[in-house]
């Protein structure tokens, strides 16, 4: 199978043959990217919560490192970490290990501006609101704050993965055998560079495809959906139990309380007769309860 | 020092609060009682502090220096140039007192039923079942029990302040705090939050309410406090809307009524 455009001609077949070459570099960029990646939010996290922090040393530090990190080309970092330092002072490093080593440092710097944007986003008054009921500072930043924040940072990750799926081919300059250094060597061997790159465009095509559709699952997956107003949970068998869960609970409060009426529309009857708001009978519906 | 010292029926007692932010000196030497049972209305211009006070209440605010108590145990910092010899911890007082603010706060990535629930379970923890039973429960006195499965933002104005004022009645405080409850809503949903409020005050429950709506102060204040400018102005019963003493006072409630 092969088609002539101009003077080329254009084996598919080629590409086909050389397919596990190309997986086994499809195999390293996945695997630098997500190790990266995750890396970079663990350290992220931790630089958006030191910039924040009050304190007067790490607060100045963890601004320089960001901004330090930001400033050098990604690829000029690459090779000073490899070549200027790994390699120099001859210390035992794989060229992967210091690949993934200069990408999380970098990347971390970026997420963890992002982090600390969705951290801030979260308005002051969230965090009065659950200081209020007693909740401990640590408390609230875990449920109230950060789960707010992690919606908000998720589709800005989402693009700073894609980011780091593509910067994983530049520590092919190091010599990491991943996608693109496969790729650049089967060309440079067959000299066929339009198959290969080709090849090459399309599987990034593909993988950063896929962390797109990721992204709107996760995006997806944290909307809020009314359980009890909408058919949404015929999608999921948990938000069928949790729906069947919220009517239970309404009928047993409706048991206990004496009331027939089934609804309380938005013009809350039970709020004027002043007989809803006196103080309940001890016990009387947390038995049923437990 | 003052009749209430010792007097039981006294739930939050203030005492020389004051609070500075900057240059700012928003209280200057306040001094309330806080009775059992009693409703309280702090009304006054805007920047008067009335809200700086309510939130010192419960240390959201805390003053730079006064003396704070919580059915006679201290939680303030002190009375100006003395260090109290024991300071209850701002956690202890807040799990007792309820507050309910201007805009609602309530936490957008929980439904109604999870925002009630959340300080039973994190706080007193409550297991799981005990605590959604018991939030229906406090939103069915709001008149909510349909809503429990809904997000904040598929609830209107009046709904959401009624979610928090059953986000707070759950924790069954000694005192509740209403900053401005209904400034934020739209007019035709101001009158369900103040039934609610108006219900709970006949239930009993000790309140301290800063507001703007003469109406419901006039028919649910006890007692009155005018603010203006850090200071109390002037405080009583109900006759301050007709008969009050001060000039400055009197000129509030004429250009509000």
């Amino acid at each position: 199978m092969s088609v002539h455009l101009a003077q080329i001609e254009i084996s598919w077949d080629f590409i086909f043959d050389n397919l596990p070459l190309f997986l086994d570099g499809v195999r390293i960029t996945i695997f630098i990217s997500l190790v990266a990646f995750g890396l970079a939010i663990v350290f992220g996290l931790v630089v958006a919560l030191l910039r924040m922090s009050q304190s007067r040393i790490l607060q100045p530090i963890m601004a320089s490192y960001v901004n330090l990190f930001r400033a050098i080309p990604l690829l000029v970092f690459i090779l000073f970490v490899y070549y200027g330092v790994a390699i120099s002072f001859n210390l035992q490093v794989a060229a992967i290990q210091a690949g993934i080593f200069a990408l999380t440092l970098q990347y971390s710097a970026w997420l963890g501006e992002i982090f600390r944007g969705g951290i801030q986003a979260v308005p002051h008054g969230q965090r009065e609101a659950a200081l209020s009921v007693g909740m401990g500072r640590v408390q609230t930043f875990l449920t109230v704050v950060l789960p707010q924040a992690t919606r908000i940072v998720i589709p800005p990750t989402g693009n700073m993965f894609i980011g780091m799926i593509k910067d994983s081919s530049l520590v092919y300059l190091i010599g990491v055998p991943e996608l693109l250094r496969v790729s650049n060597r089967l060309a440079n061997r067959t000299f066929r560079y339009f198959e290969v790159y080709l090849t090459t465009v399309l599987i990034y095509l593909v993988l950063t495809t896929a962390v797109y559709f990721g992204v709107k699952y996760l995006e997806s997956r944290f909307a809020l959906v009314d359980l009890l107003n909408t058919k949404a949970r015929a999608f999921s068998p948990f938000a069928r139990r949790r729906t069947a869960h919220l009517r239970e609970i309404q009928e047993t409060v409706r048991a206990s309380s004496g009331s027939t009426s089934a609804s309380v529309g938005d013009v809350p009857q039970d709020l004027t007769d002043g007989e809803s708001l006196a103080p309940r009978r001890p016990g009387s519906v947390r038995e049923k309860g437990s | 020092m003052s009749l209430a010292d010792g007097d039981s029926s006294v739930v939050v007692q203030l005492r020389q609060i004051h609070k500075t932010f900057g240059s700012n000196h928003v209280l200057k030497g306040i001094e309330l009682d806080v009775e059992r049972g009693q409703h309280i209305v702090i009304f006054g211009p805007s920047g008067s502090g009335k809200s700086t006070l309510l939130r010192t209440m419960n240390l959201l605010e805390e003053p730079d220096s006064g003396s704070v108590r919580f059915e006679g145990r201290e939680f303030g910092p002190g009375m100006p140039g003395e260090k109290p010899a024991s300071r209850g911890k701002p956690r202890v007082l807040r799990q007792q007192i309820g507050m309910v603010f201007q805009q609602f706060n309530l936490f957008p990535h929980l439904t109604a039923l999870d925002n009630v629930a959340l300080g039973l379970r994190r706080v007193t923890k409550v297991n799981r079942d005990e605590a959604e039973l018991r939030s229906a429960e406090s939103l069915h006195r709001v008149g909510l029990l349909d809503k429990i499965g809904s997000f904040p933002a598929q609830l209107s104005g009046g709904q959401q302040q009624r979610v928090a004022i059953a986000r707070a009645l759950v924790m069954e405080p000694k005192v509740m705090l209403f900053d401005e409850p209904t400034s934020a809503l739209d007019p035709e949903l101001v009158s369900e939050v103040l039934n609610a409020m108006r219900v709970l005050a006949e239930s009993g429950m000790t309140m301290v309410v800063v507001t703007h709506e003469m109406g419901f102060a006039r028919g649910v204040g006890d007692f009155n406090v005018f603010m203006d400018n850090g200071v109390i102005v002037e405080q009583g019963g109900r006759e301050i809307f007709t008969e009050a003493r001060e000039q400055r006072t009197r000129a509030f409630i004429d250009a509000v009524l």
